[in-house]
């Protein structure tokens, strides 16, 4: 064998029992405070005050976080962070949080594409119809005048005349949830199955009967990518998010095996 | 040196400073600093024009989550995307696991936590923040963890809300802290308080505004930032509770708060102070039932005579009021309207939060009374700071507005949200002995009664509501459109029922054919609608055009009333009258004593049935007032009635299976009530140019 690397094993060795000897207890009580805690300490508390501390502030800051570490390491030596709820949750979080960014950072184009077509039905922008009515009030005969005036109007042209609707007469694109707030869902019902620049009737809502002429229908489409980008690279991120979670989850979860009180009653 | 001696020279330093008026130059005001919340949105093309006629679109403006101190103690973890979620249609989770869904969805929808302390009882909840290291907040720790949001919770819950939280709050720093120096120079009390982190507060009101942005869709659905200014008045406790809307994506850094100042009246002034600065807003005050009579004083906060810079500055910030909502309806009260078969509705009268509750003095604290306090301070000479528009809204604190009868979840989270906790369906033994439980262990009175041989909670919960709605007639759904419905009072308000009405005076309305499709068009030509003024045309006599329309799925309508009211020239002796003007199933109205005759519908207490053959889908009329004196200045605004139905507290005990608690109302009316118009009897010499 090289003796040179034998040597290194014999000092190696030497340190190692070295920092045994010297730090086996010792170690557990010191605390150790970085610069850079220092510095992040000072700055929260700059940036909260509006001013640097004075040295008498300082020592307390430092007091402040002596007293704090003492009292988790004597809660650690106690065993307290076993078995506490607040404390997985907490270290679930933590590393939630910790894979969530290990995201990489803007997606591309390609990606963008690819996730704006799984997903176009999220950006679907709906039917909307354009409608005209004569309205037949509930307060008077609604079903009959409605009919009488409609078989006039297919037979001899009579000009169709009905009430004045709350509303209004003519609607222009509205979408469906509009025409189901304003008339129902059956008068709804009624507007889909009907054909263009035809006079319809009577139809019934919970107002009374109308005579429908739907005008135009502008059927539902996806818009395309660049009409909705930044929603979509919202999305997107998000998804990505959730995505890194459960695959990190799946990966591990294999290593688990969950056991619970077959004859547990629930 | 010793501490006093410091002390001394600070303190004289800043009297100094103060008496040289040098003062100004250091300190900045931070609740007058403006942010842009607006956030990236797709645009969306919307093609549809504007209706110069209007639509009548439906909302709430006042929704509590999270982030409301009292909320987060009645368990309540909401968020406000979940709130606006809720508006748009989407189930959401009560605290006790139930899904709250709203029948349809709402038209716009504003989050309004409370300003005072937003976000912090999260905060002192989350064991992980700074505050939580505080030892007064070991009580509210983790309290919504998840295994706690129970009906069992209960009395720690009420315990936290009554006794803790007022006694813990209101310790400030030591005066040479540099955190009471940031306070006097940004003029920002609140970071002198030990309980309070700014950082979290800003924090949490910029997750309101952008939850409000992000969901804002013009042409679909709108928000408004926004939130509660939950004042009172330091004697009595009396409620002086306003929220606070914004007009557009920007606002100030911080919500402007109790801690700022008590006085409504220094609100008015800082929401000036932003209308300077571009940043329009208005504040609806809200439960006048509850304030003891203090909502509308005819004296200032500080016990001076109110004048007309006092009216006008009221009137510029806040133009419309919320008259019902969960804790009871404001319009008026049996001993104010001895005359109004209709008063007696939903009354709560309670001052608001009081412990043991305690009478709330109906004068000053209804809507009706306060607009004939205006007609008389008018007539004193000082002014009308009581010309407001009327909305109603739900007050909710689960996220989620409670407006049907048979769905209904009451407000308070944990507290109210079973049957046996809002005293509508008797206690079991179980429950009667939890609460004697807590009663020992909080050292609370026992909070239950004996009516008739059963036990029910005795909290007051039953007094409280299936209520209200704010509706705008707006040209089109979007946030400048909806706002300026509100500035100029064309609103009205509903008890969560979804009618609708219009209402029109002028000289010349029944030259207007009531049968044809230019009617709307006509009467907006021809006159001024719900919120304006009327002036006097030669004396003539105005007449009024209504037409209410039926919630489609709610109960039909059964009649149509015009209160009036007015202050006699003579003597400045207040009076009001009840005419109703359109019946149902093609009744008349009696000209002896101005009333339907009954229409005969009927509840069914046994299902909560109701007759399915009377009651009308619409009411139209003019009316002219038989009693009209040119020369008297006075108000007219319309009640629609709906036919009765069951009460919230009927259904719970029909689900239940027991019979409904005896001295509740089985049956109420739902109702919707227009802003007023006024009659001026000086003609403005201009011609009325129409809204």
């Amino acid at each position: 064998m090289n003796p040179r690397i034998v040597a290194f094993f014999v000092i190696g060795l030497i340190i190692f029992i070295l920092d045994i000897g010297f730090n086996s207890e010792q170690d557990s009580k010191d605390i150790y405070i970085s610069d850079q805690e220092l510095t992040s300490l000072l700055s929260a508390w700059k940036s909260q005050v509006g001013r640097p501390p004075s040295d008498e502030e300082i020592v307390s800051i430092i007091n402040n976080f002596v007293q704090e570490e003492i009292l988790y390491r004597e809660a650690l030596l106690l065993e307290l962070d076993q078995e506490d709820r607040i404390i997985k949750r907490r270290l679930a979080q933590k590393i939630t949080f910790l894979k969530q960014e290990t995201i990489p950072g803007d997606p591309s184009q390609e990606e963008l594409e690819n996730f704006f077509n799984l997903n176009k039905d999220d950006y679907f922008v709906p039917a909307t119809y354009s409608f005209s009515h004569h309205y037949f009030s509930k307060e008077s005969n609604a079903k009959e005048r409605a009919t009488k005036a409609f078989n006039d109007y297919q037979t001899n042209g009579t000009e169709l005349i009905g009430d004045p609707f709350f509303l209004g007469k003519n609607f222009y694109q509205n979408s469906s949830n509009e025409i189901k707030k304003n008339f129902g869902e059956l008068f709804f019902s009624a507007i889909e199955n009907l054909s263009i620049n035809e006079w319809s009737g009577p139809h019934e809502s919970a107002f009374g009967q109308h005579i429908i002429l739907l005008k135009e229908v502008k059927n539902g489409f996806s818009p395309p990518l660049e009409k909705v980008l930044i929603k979509v690279q919202q999305d997107y991120l998000s998804q990505a998010q959730d995505k890194a979670i459960d695959e990190y989850i799946n990966e591990i979860r294999s290593q688990y095996r969950v056991i619970i009180n077959p004859d547990y009653k629930f | 040196m010793n501490k006093s001696f410091i002390g001394l020279i600070v303190v004289s330093t800043i009297f100094l400073i103060y008496a040289t008026g040098f003062y100004t130059n250091f300190q900045t005001d931070s609740a007058l600093e403006i942010v842009d919340f607006s956030i990236d949105q797709p645009e969306i093309e919307n093609s549809v024009p504007p209706n110069p006629e209007r639509i009548p679109l439906y909302g709430d403006l006042h929704v509590h989550t999270k982030y409301s101190f009292d909320a987060y103690i009645f368990g309540v973890t909401a968020t406000p995307y979940d709130a606006y979620r809720y508006a748009k249609g989407e189930a959401i989770k009560h605290p006790l696991g139930f899904d709250m869904k709203l029948r349809e969805p709402l038209d716009f929808y504003a989050v309004t936590d409370h300003g005072f302390y937003m976000g912090m009882i999260e905060n002192y909840a989350d064991t992980s923040s700074e505050m939580s290291k505080k030892e007064w907040t070991k009580p509210m720790h983790n309290i919504n963890r998840p295994e706690n949001v129970t009906i069992e919770s209960l009395g720690e819950r009420t315990d936290l809300f009554s006794s803790v939280l007022s006694q813990a709050i209101v310790d400030p720093y030591p005066y040479w802290h540099p955190k009471l120096w940031k306070a006097w120079f940004t003029n920002n009390i609140q970071v002198a308080l030990q309980s309070f982190d700014y950082d979290v507060h800003k924090s949490a009101w910029a997750d309101v505004a952008n939850a409000a942005e992000e969901f804002n869709k013009p042409g679909e659905f709108t928000t408004f930032i926004g939130y509660e200014f939950t004042t009172s008045t330091d004697v009595e406790g009396g409620n002086l509770h306003r929220n606070v809307i914004f007009d557009s994506s920007k606002a100030p850094i911080r919500p402007w708060t109790r801690i700022d100042s008590l006085n409504p009246e220094d609100l008015w002034t800082w929401m000036d102070g932003l209308r300077d600065k571009g940043v329009d807003s208005l504040a609806m005050p809200h439960n006048s039932n509850g304030s003891n009579g203090q909502m509308f004083e005819v004296e200032t906060f500080r016990g001076n005579p109110i004048s007309i810079e006092y009216a006008e500055k009221r009137m510029r910030n806040e133009p419309v009021v919320e008259m019902t909502q969960v804790k009871g309806t404001s319009d008026t009260h049996p001993l104010l309207s001895p005359d109004d078969e209709w008063a007696d509705f939903e009354i709560m009268d309670k001052r608001v939060g009081s412990r043991p509750p305690t009478y709330s003095m109906p004068q000053g604290g209804y809507v009706r009374d306060a607009y004939l306090r205006g007609l008389t301070l008018e007539w004193e000479g000082r002014g009308n700071p009581y010309k407001f528009g009327l909305i109603g809204s739900s007050d909710t604190h689960t996220g989620a507005g409670g407006f049907d009868e048979n769905n209904y979840w009451s407000k308070a989270g944990v507290l109210d949200g079973t049957d046996m906790g809002r005293g509508s369906v008797p206690l079991t033994q179980d429950r009667i002995e939890q609460l004697e439980e807590y009663a020992e262990l909080y050292d609370q009175p026992i909070s239950i009664q004996d009516i008739e041989g059963r036990t029910y909670a005795d909290v007051g919960f039953d007094q409280w509501s299936a209520s209200g709605l704010a509706v705008a007639w707006a040209e089109e759904n979007t946030r400048d459109s909806i706002f300026q419905a509100f500035k100029r009072k064309e609103t009205f308000a509903t008890t969560g029922t979804r009618m609708a009405v219009r209402f029109f005076a002028g000289f010349d309305m029944q030259s207007i054919d009531m049968n044809s499709e230019d009617m709307v068009k006509n009467a907006y030509a021809k006159g001024v609608t719900m919120g304006a003024d009327l002036f006097s045309q030669d004396n003539q006599t105005p007449q009024f055009l209504v037409w209410a329309q039926r919630d489609k799925l709610g109960a039909p309508l059964q009649r149509v009333q015009i209160i009036k009211g007015w202050v006699e020239n003579a003597s400045g002796t207040p009076k009001e009258k009840v005419y109703d003007v359109a019946c149902s199933d093609g009744l008349t109205v009696d000209p002896i004593t101005n009333r339907c005759p009954d229409n005969g519908a009927k509840v069914n207490i046994n299902d909560c049935s109701i007759s399915s053959d009377v009651g009308a889908v619409e009411l139209k009329t003019t009316w002219v007032d038989p009693d009209f004196d040119p020369t008297i200045k006075a108000f007219y605004y319309v009640r629609v009635l709906e036919n009765p139905t069951c009460r919230w507290s009927t259904w719970d005990a029909l689900k239940a299976g027991v019979k409904p608690r005896p001295d509740l109302d089985e049956t109420i009316q739902e109702r919707a009530w227009s802003s007023p118009i006024w009659y001026i009897p000086e003609s403005r010499k201009l011609d009325i140019i129409p809204l």
